[in-house]
């Protein structure tokens, strides 16, 4: 209806004149500034282009947008109407009625385009434009230092406002501090600041705080909120990312260095690449930097149950980041179709996305495949292959020489043996050897010095539950008659001798018995198991396998343990999966013996007997022994060798993966490919294609976007400068310098700042000199209403912004305060170990970790916010925070009121109050640690009022505890002050 | 030395936390405190007025974690009874390439359907209590998700977002009303255990901080820091000497509203630490009010004394009240067998949903708040062999409903296909779930935005409808 009544008007409406004027004044304003940005050579979203009347009348993917003279029946119109049905143009605000109105007459008129015009040009966005140079105002009748000054003071006296004086130099001291090491001063720096009167004692504050280590730990953090910076990986169970920190600490030691950021950058795009160019004499120090560097780009977010399935999102997630941390765009509304408002393509993304689909990203593990993979060790490959190389060469010597020894034992081994006798017995059977066949033998064996007879226990078709109890006696016959006992000798033995592998008798001879694996060649049992099965004084003897074994019970009483019962001090023996086990005597003496014994299966739950063989023949003592020792020399040398693969650090590191470029996902879906796009730069920046043998194109990627001629990258980081340091940037927008971002408020000092920032060297404590020395940051916060009324958001900066402690600054501020702070760095956090991950979105992992270092080094997750940050308005973990909010909420006033942390904080500081003789001083020095200023009388008062009444009203406790409970209390309530809190 | 300005705010504090208990309370300090709010213009939980007349003031969103089955619930499939055993072939997320899972057969519903109320909606035994409430109810029975994973799906149906981390509807809810009541948060989350997705569900993400849901943990201490750890007369004191130091901070620096509102928020502070726990005090409930949702006098476990305790909440000014049945584990989640995990779940939440629906509505309270009962998606109406006890994840249809301001009860909207299997009509996105729950608060969802790195954010991102069949 209405519609019809405006097509009704219209009619009525003479027609315009087909006049040229018309067109420029009404008509190309409206497609040069609203509609060509979109609708360009630049980019032509849905195909359309608006810049001349052959591509109206071509129209768009739905067809031509005019009718000329029929204004009803153009789409066009419809859209700037935004009727029902149609894509509402421009799709951010509606166009102004007049202007509606102006185009209906034209196309009502029939569309005139004058024969001789201008093409039309998207308006040019200020953020796009090369970096300017601009020179600083001159204020008449002034003179500033400080050209920072120049730009503020010149839009001031514009608008007629004088700013208020500077602070005083405790609140100055206060901010400042704060301001640069997120810690108040200590009441020491406060003297001291306050007894320096040079000239330049300001200054020389700002480098003492530049140049401590708290810089970093302060600065570091914004960068992290930037970076989205966490602990955890984010997909569906959370899994942890132990190494996360290693890129969180290398963060902070580059603001603390200074590192140049354009270098700062190109280390995080492509330090893996960078590396692997740094000469040979290069500090190993230097190559882990830079490896950990790209720690920026592997902490993307991971998403989903098998990440490596919704890979593309985290690759979204990368140039999301990539975009809004360094540019200030928003690149990944191009993911599913051209930037809406900005000249960015969907090729454009897909062409960076080739770039990170071009890089293998570390493996976090998740719910589908729970361990982590391709972290990236800190030592370059070629030192690592150095040290590996020497370790491999240890290895193979010792495999050389355990060969050849092992082939003189097998020789040996191999000669004749003579059978004595044999035997065998079923599940739970037992047996004499003088039962079993041949024992006759055994009644007069002539042995020789250095021969031995060995009893060798042999499993049948199956393998288990077959311990067996041996008992062995070898009697002299004739001579001493000297009697050897397996049971007796090898029992103390045991206590004695747990790590050898040859065994004594009692009798004062060495190496006189042995027992070993009888598959194959003969190996000793030479690994010794103390209280085996968790038996006290069950002792083991086995090989690299649980199995063969022999087993002693030292114990005056038969023990339990699987399903062997074994008796009071016994001996048995278990065959190995491929063979028998032997026990053998090496004989001390030339003569005459006479063998004894049984045989007994101790564990009759199950298999099907074993047999037994008593032979003699040569011995093997020394020969087994020196092989066994050549076996431990090489297992110690590839124990060193996996010890050292161990103790390589690695980093959540990306590598290069297999360059390729990516193929187009049409609307965003992955499933649905589209055409090749090249890998290249933003057209709207130069759209360089990546060079030849580039890899994955990392590495020129970091140069593009450190190119001093990228408009954005270093107006983004300045305006980030600006905004730690005043609350807010010239810039409101810290991430979004695109066309839906905020103008900058001083676009020339922006610049200023930008282009001197480029030409110090990319130097960040060169930046927060030139700012934190003008007057404009040194400013009062006192703000009086006359000029409240004509800038009462204080866009011009005439006075500082009081701004409330950040959450980390109140937790640090806190234990500062306290005396409770534990000033050194973080590193990792105790993360269960990666062998018990089992996380899954069901289980997912949830940890918090306290410790009392800076509130930098807490953990962070990603699915589960910190509580302590959560509730302080800390960064989010999972998208990059430009800006954080400030909100007051009555859960943070009970933090202050009820948590144990505040609590235990305010008892620590109250313990060291007490310290001081009197209630004034613990006062003052209260203030000074807390307010950087001494107690005032009125508070002197008050605390004794408090204090007064607070101690007797307390139901009990000696005068002591009241105190000192007073005083905590006292304590909570100047932590909850807003003086505390906030920063003038 | 203090001065009469200070001392004023905190005498109403004082005179808050001495309201706290009596039966006039809700009302009374939700009128105070909503002042408090309106003298703060820079203040984000400020009451705002709606987009347009908004039916409902306040929600309560019952979630049931891990994916309830829809065909054995409120969606009767006689054929699917019939076809038991029958095979089926489609392209399901949940069983495409999954080894053992090439052939799908329907399987039958566990549990009979059978009409209730005046309108006849058929409701299975499974939930026997809730039931009798179908008259009040509005049944969709064609919503659909994104994503058949229960983190996605959860994130999705909380945040309109299955991948990334959004604001939750509750912290949208807050953001675009504000709060009522000053002595509890305007959003509260009652979760025995944490969720799919964790705190992302209740979270404000780039929304300000104040719209993030407060999560109640049933226990002892079911707020934290919310129990003063001095006593209050000792902890009076302590706020009293607070306020006079700030009144002194505040005189030199006149005029800054977030001083003031920091100062304030220590008065509200010390009335939550009565209002929070009054309002999970349930012993001068009567014993009828116990019995109508099933809970044993003293006992803080379970769904019942989650639904009373919402409904206290809810007359405490509340704007958004969250309760999650279960976490993310011995949940709905019946891949096993469906008798045994369901049952017991089902059993847990049954007749406290009914008593909570009947209480409100016996205080007059439902005619100013919806109620949503919803799971993150439906189960598939079929499996790798007939005699298989459980169900997988199925997005493509399942479940819900609304009862409560604004809605149209006793009514059934859309419709599966005969075996539950797709959405046959009126087919309900969970963005058009969103749009009508905020367009039931007098909110336009398409005008309900956030700008946020250079983007307008909506709870509904670039789509939703308003579900116009449910509305009264």
């Amino acid at each position: 209806m209405v519609n019809l009544l405006l097509a009704m008007a219209a009619v009525s409406v003479a027609v315009p004149p087909a006049d040229d004027a018309f067109f420029e004044a009404k008509i190309r304003p409206v497609f040069a500034e609203v509609c060509a940005r979109c609708h360009g050579p630049q980019k032509a979203s849905g195909g359309l282009r608006l810049d001349s009347r052959a591509a109206l009348l071509k129209g768009g993917e739905n067809g031509p947008v005019i009718v000329p003279g029929k204004p009803k029946e153009s789409p066009l119109l419809k859209m700037v109407r935004r009727v029902e049905g149609v894509s509402p143009m421009p799709p951010d605000r509606p166009l102004a009625a007049s202007a509606v109105k102006d185009l209906e007459r034209w196309i009502e008129s029939g569309a005139p385009w004058p024969l001789t015009t201008t093409p039309i040009r998207a308006a040019r966005h200020w953020a796009f434009e090369p970096v300017q140079d601009p020179k600083p105002p001159t204020i008449p009748g002034v003179a500033l230092a400080n050209p920072v000054d120049a730009f503020i003071l010149a839009k001031l006296r514009a608008r007629g406002i004088t700013p208020v004086g500077p602070s005083d130099r405790r609140t100055l001291l206060r901010r400042v501090t704060f301001d640069l090491t997120g810690l108040p001063p200590t009441p020491k720096e406060m003297e001291s600041f306050l007894n320096d009167r040079s000239p330049d004692a300001y200054a020389r504050v700002v480098d003492r705080l530049l140049a401590s280590r708290q810089y970093g730990e302060k600065w570091g953090r914004l960068w992290l909120d930037v970076v989205r910076y966490a602990d955890t990986a984010g997909e569906t169970a959370d899994y942890p990312v132990p190494e996360a920190w290693r890129y969180r600490n290398y963060v902070i030691d580059a603001f603390n260095a200074d590192r140049p950021y354009d270098q700062f950058l190109r280390e995080q795009l492509a330090g893996d690449l960078l590396a692997a160019r740094l000469p040979a004499d290069a500090p190993a120090e230097r190559y882990a930097e830079l490896i950990t560097a790209t720690g920026y780009l592997a902490i993307a977010r991971r998403f989903g149950f098998n990440i490596t399935q919704d890979h593309y999102l985290t690759i979204e997630d990368t140039i999301d980041t990539l975009g809004k941390s360094i540019l200030g765009l928003t690149l990944a509304c191009a993911r599913c179709h051209d930037h809406k408002y900005d000249p960015i393509s969907t090729r454009d993304y897909y062409a960076l996305y080739g770039i990170f689909e071009s890089t293998r990203y570390p493996f976090s593990g998740c719910e589908h495949t729970k361990v982590p993979r391709d972290n990236v060790p800190l030592v370059a490959p070629a030192a690592l292959q150095r040290r590996r190389d020497a370790f491999q060469a240890q290895i193979a010597a010792a495999q050389k020489a355990l060969t050849a020894l092992e082939a003189q034992l097998q020789g040996r081994a191999n000669q004749a043996q003579i059978a004595l006798a044999s035997g065998e017995i079923p599940n739970g059977g037992k047996q004499a050897f003088d039962a079993g066949r041949g024992a006759a033998a055994l009644r007069a064996v002539k042995v020789r010095k250095g021969e031995m007879l060995r009893l060798t226990i042999l499993p049948k078709a199956n393998q288990g539950a077959d311990t067996t109890l041996l008992e062995v006696q070898i009697t002299e016959q004739g001579g001493k008659g000297r009697a050897w006992n397996l049971t007796r000798d090898v029992l103390p033995d045991f206590y004695q001798n747990g790590n050898g592998f040859q065994h004594d008798d009692s009798q004062g001879h060495r190496a006189v018995w042995h027992f070993w694996d009888a598959a194959g060649t003969p190996r000793l049992l030479t690994e010794f198991v103390k209280d085996a099965e968790r038996v006290p004084g069950l002792l083991v003897w086995r090989g690299a396998e649980a199995t063969p074994s022999v087993l002693v019970n030292t114990n005056p009483r038969p023990v339990r343990f699987l399903t062997v019962k074994q008796p009071a001090r016994s001996f048995a023996a278990h065959p190995g999966p491929r063979g028998g086990v032997t026990v053998a005597w090496q004989s001390p003496l030339d003569g005459t013996v006479a063998v004894t014994g049984r045989v007994e299966d101790s564990d009759p739950t199950g298999g099907d007997g074993i047999a037994w063989t008593l032979t003699a023949g040569p011995g093997l003592g020394a020969e087994l022994a020196a092989t066994a020792n050549a076996l431990r020399t090489l297992n110690r040398a590839r124990r060193q060798l996996e010890d050292f693969n161990r103790s390589v650090p690695q980093a959540y590191a990306v590598a290069e993966g297999k360059p390729h470029h990516a193929r187009l996902h049409k609307r965003g879906d992955p499933e649905s490919l589209g055409e090749e796009v090249p890998r290249r730069w933003l057209e709207l920046l130069g759209g360089q294609a990546i060079s030849k043998d580039a890899g994955s194109g990392r590495l020129d990627l970091a140069h593009w976007i450190t190119d001093p001629k990228n408009p954005l990258t270093a107006r983004v980081l300045v305006n980030r400068v600006w905004q730690g340091h005043f609350g807010k940037g010239l810039v409101h927008t810290p991430n979004d310098f695109g066309t839906r971002g905020e103008p900058p408020t001083h676009p020339e000092l922006l610049d200023w700042l930008a282009h001197r920032f480029v030409a110090s060297g990319w130097s960040l404590k060169k930046l927060h000199r030139l700012i934190l020395l003008s007057d404009t940051y040194q400013r009062s916060s006192t703000i009086e209403d006359a000029r409240l009324k004509v800038d009462p958001n204080n866009l011009l900066w005439w006075h500082f912004e009081r701004r409330r402690l950040e959450a980390e600054e109140i937790r640090d501020a806190l234990l500062a305060v306290s005396g409770d702070l534990d000033t050194t760095p973080g590193e990792g956090h105790p993360f269960p170990e990666t062998r018990f991950w089992q996380f899954t979105q069901h289980t997912p992992f949830n940890a918090v970790y306290e410790h009392q270092r800076r509130s930098v080094y807490l953990m962070t997750q990603r699915i589960k916010r910190h509580p302590f940050l959560a509730l302080f308005d800390g960064p989010d973990p999972n998208a990059s925070t430009g800006h954080r909010h400030t909100t007051t909420v009555p859960t943070q006033a009970l933090f202050f009121l009820n948590d144990p942390f505040t609590h235990a904080r305010a008892e620590s500081l109250a313990r060291r109050l007490l310290a001081l003789p009197d209630d004034a001083s613990r006062l003052n020095q209260a203030c000074l640690l807390l307010y950087g200023r001494p107690a005032q009388p009125g508070e002197q008062v008050a605390t004794r009022k408090f204090l007064e009444s607070y101690a007797t009203a307390l139901p009990s406790g000696s005068a002591d505890d009241r105190r000192r409970t007073a005083w905590s209390a006292w304590v909570r309530v100047l932590f909850s002050t807003n003086e505390f809190i906030y920063l003038d | 030395m203090i001065s009469l300005s200070s001392a004023l705010p905190l005498r109403r504090a004082f005179l808050r936390s001495a309201l706290a208990g009596t039966m006039l309370l809700p009302a009374l300090v939700s009128e105070l405190l909503a002042e408090d709010a309106a003298r703060s213009s820079n203040d984000p939980l400020a009451p705002r007025p709606p987009h347009f007349k908004a039916r409902a003031k306040q929600v309560i969103f019952l979630f049931m974690s891990g994916g309830v089955s829809h065909v054995d619930s409120f969606d009767p499939k006689p054929k699917l009874l019939a076809d038991h055993g029958k095979q089926v072939k489609l392209d399901h997320p949940e069983t495409r390439n999954r080894p053992g899972y090439e052939k799908l057969f329907l399987k039958r519903p566990q549990w009979e359907f059978r009409r209730h109320g005046k309108c006849g909606t058929e409701v299975s035994t499974l939930f026997p209590h809730v039931a009798e409430c179908v008259d009040d109810l509005a049944v969709i029975r064609s919503l659909h998700a994104d994503h058949s994973n229960h983190y996605n799906a959860t994130l999705g149906m909380h945040t309109g977002s299955f991948n990334q981390a959004r604001p939750s509807i509750g912290a949208w809810t807050s953001y675009g009303l504000g709060t009522i009541n000053r002595n509890l948060p305007s959003f509260m989350v009652i979760a025995p255990f944490s969720p799919y997705a964790g705190g992302q569900v209740w979270a404000s993400d780039f929304l300000p901080g104040s719209h993030q849901g407060t999560l109640v943990v049933p226990g002892a201490e079911p707020m934290r820091n919310v129990r003063p750890r001095t006593p209050l007369p000792q902890q009076r004191r302590e706020l009293e000497a607070l306020a006079e130091l700030n009144q002194l901070h505040l005189e030199t620096r006149p005029g800054s509203a977030e001083l003031e509102a920091r100062i304030r928020s220590f008065e509200t502070a010390y009335g939550m630490q009565a209002a929070a726990p009054e309002a999970f005090d349930l012993s001068k409930e009567s014993d009828r009010t116990l019995a109508l949702y099933g809970l044993p006098r003293g006992s803080t476990r379970g769904f019942a004394w989650q639904c009373l305790v919402a409904r206290r909440l809810v007359e405490r000014g509340v704007r958004f009240v969250e309760l999650i049945d279960s976490g993310s584990s011995n949940n709905w989640d019946a891949h096993g067998d469906m008798i045994s995990q369901h049952a017991p779940l089902a059993k847990n939440v049954d007749q406290p949903i009914a008593g909570l629906l009947k209480d409100l509505k016996q205080r007059g309270l439902l005619e100013q708040t919806l109620v949503v009962w919803t799971s993150e998606f439906g189960r598939t109406p079929f499996n790798n062999s007939a005699d298989a006890k459980g169900r997988e994840h199925h997005p493509w249809a399942f479940s819900s409903w609304l009862a409560g301001a604004g809605v149209r009860g006793g009514i059934v909207h859309g419709a599966t296909d005969e075996y539950g299997i797709r959405v046959a009509h009126e087919g309900v996105h969970v963005h058009d779930f969103h749009a009508t729950i905020l367009h039931l608060l007098g909110l336009d969802h398409t005008r309900l935005t956030y700008r946020h790195s250079g983007r307008d954010y909506r709870l509904t991102d670039v789509a939703g409808r308003v579900v116009q069949g449910v509305l009264a």
